[in-house]
């Protein structure tokens, strides 16, 4: 509504109470903190009509003021002075339980944390972790929204400190920042969507040993071992709130939000896996590191202590992609779309890919029987499938003037067959196969939602 | 004991639109109703033009929804209106009342 507002057009819109703040902070990151809008008491889907309207009714005087009378100017929100340098707190901290808790209060009051107690960023911690890199503590990595916070180097050293990175882990935060950074991630509708997905952080190469990240037993959940796993997820985390404004019920209006939002990251487990790794997939030397960002939500629990065979195991992972309202089959619209900066460029991405954890020992099962990654990726490619029906829905296809389908023509023919069928997803890659894990007989499997970007880990 | 800390906050891109000038009359007015096509957003705008035209008899509508690119019309979700797509609109419309099933 604020690039109608910038053409010169009036507008008031219409939100549901509990998007209210959100859409505050929203019109905060887009430059007009006084564009109008009007709060109805729940959002409208799966109304019925008459309740939308009775909602409706009781705003339309609202509405037409806000169309009518300027609104008052104010500045937007920041909690950031703008002008460069970053601001230095003094805390009085003493062996109370309260001057413990000094810090911790002083950030959550403001509203920069996560709300678990972070190590104090003091300047000579954050001088610590840029040590980590070779970058410029000015260097900026990517403006990130909702709020258009910019992303400095020294920005996100301060949240890593807080969440308790060591210096050696920085290289992969900035990794990730970097693929959130690509328009292909649309890292805005992962931030600001009111269903609830996560940043997965998957790490390949030699920088997971020097960064002391565990891919054994137990390596998403919490516990010593899994420190560098955990302080590089929350770091991230932390980076999307102070950064990026995406603070839970403004900038992030998740309805519930979900427990992975406090950060996964993970390394693929190279030694066991009997596959070449997830980065050589994609075009990386096996001595080279990267870091690759998955917008996901999940995960789902594969038991697969029944199987006997390769094929039982693929049959297991199978089952679970077959999610009502998942978006199957959508690829027959055409790509998805980012929208980019303050002017919403469009950038057309593939996606979603959902990420299968999958175990060394089930990942040996099926390399022992002659499968390797890319089989296993064309076999459910090829089983997990929807009827074309129910992939065009209510919605229906995009069509030219002339009724022919825009995208994948060459599945018109089947439109009026009601046993067609089609993949759910479009390439045998979108089956993201990450071997991590202990050599158990489990899997996890995570529903992708966005983008998906892999970046290189700088070499320092 | 005293502690300095940094803050963690970003500085925001400095971006800033002012408000465009309201509508002095409804009369002869045309009002664009825009809706993301998630559900019952199209609902909630027609509402509003219903009221608005039993006040205003003479008010037009034009209506939007969805991707408002050539060639994909009312499919895609979620979707924003870019600086162009905003500047044809506003040759179409004198303002704006849009809804997200949000």
């Amino acid at each position: 509504m604020v690039a109608m507002e910038k053409a010169g057009v009036p507008t008031v819109a219409i939100a549901a109470q509990s998007f209210a703040r959100a859409w505050q902070s929203c019109v905060d990151g887009w430059g007009q903190p006084t564009a109008a809008y009007v709060v109805i008491p729940h959002a409208t889907t799966g109304q019925q009509p008459d309740f939308i309207r009775n909602m409706v009714d009781g705003q339309v005087d609202a509405i037409i003021q806000g169309l009518t009378v300027l609104p008052v100017t104010r500045g937007p929100i920041t909690d950031q002075k703008t002008n460069g340098a970053t601001e230095v707190f003094t805390v009085e901290m003493d062996a109370s339980p309260e001057g413990l808790d000094a810090v911790n209060r002083f950030l959550a009051e403001r509203d920069w944390s996560d709300g678990i107690p972070v190590v104090p960023p003091t300047p000579e911690l954050v001088e610590r972790m840029l040590a980590g890199t070779g970058r410029n503590r000015q260097d900026v990595m990517m403006v990130m929204e909702p709020g258009f916070g910019v992303a400095t180097v020294e920005k996100i050293a301060i949240n890593a400190v807080m969440a308790g990175c060591r210096p050696e882990q920085f290289p992969v935060l900035l990794a990730a920042i970097d693929c959130l950074a690509q328009p292909e991630m649309n890292h805005r509708d992962m931030q600001v969507s009111g269903h609830t997905e996560a940043p997965l952080i998957l790490v390949n190469g030699p920088i997971a040993r020097r960064a002391g990240i565990n891919c054994g037993t137990s390596a998403m959940g919490p516990g010593v071992v899994n420190s560098a796993n955990t302080a590089i997820g929350r770091a991230l985390r932390l980076c999307l709130i102070n950064i990026g404004y995406c603070k839970a019920g403004t900038g992030d209006p998740n309805f519930i939000g979900l427990p992975t939002k406090f950060g996964m990251c993970i390394a693929e487990n190279e030694e066991l896996s009997p596959w070449q790794p997830y980065h050589v997939d994609q075009g990386f030397q096996p001595h080279e590191s990267a870091v690759t960002v998955v917008t996901v939500t999940g995960p789902g629990d594969i038991l697969d202590s029944g199987s006997r065979s390769h094929k039982d195991t693929l049959n297991n992972i199978a089952q679970l992609m077959y999610y009502p309202g998942s978006g199957a089959g959508g690829w027959i619209r055409g790509w998805q779309s980012a929208q980019v900066g303050h002017t919403n460029q469009r950038v057309s991405y593939p996606g979603p890919y959902h990420p299968v954890m999958l175990s060394p020992s089930r990942a040996v099962i099926l390399d022992h029987a002659g499968f390797s990654k890319r089989d296993a990726q064309e076999w459910l490619h090829e089983r997990c499938r929807v009827n074309l029906q129910e992939a065009i829905g209510s919605r229906g296809v995009p069509r030219d003037d002339n009724g022919k389908w825009l995208h994948h023509p060459e599945l018109q023919a089947l439109e009026g067959d009601p046993e067609a069928t089609i993949p759910m997803l479009e390439s045998p890659e979108q089956y993201l196969l990450f071997v991590t894990g202990g050599t158990t007989h489990y899997a996890n499997f995570f529903y992708g939602t966005y983008g998906i970007a892999t970046r290189p880990v700088e070499e320092f | 004991m005293k502690v300095k800390i940094m803050s963690p906050a970003a500085s925001r891109v400095d971006f800033k639109v002012p408000p465009a000038p309201r509508l002095a009359t409804f009369e002869g007015k045309t009002i664009g109703l825009y809706n993301n096509m998630t559900g019952g957003a199209d609902v909630a705008v027609d509402r509003f033009a219903e009221q608005l035209q039993r006040r205003y008899p003479g008010v037009k509508f034009q209506r939007y929804g969805g991707d408002l690119r050539e060639g994909r019309p009312v499919l895609s979700r979620g979707v924003h209106i870019d600086d162009e797509e905003a500047a044809r609109i506003a040759t179409e419309v004198d303002a704006m009342v849009g809804a997200t099933a949000h």
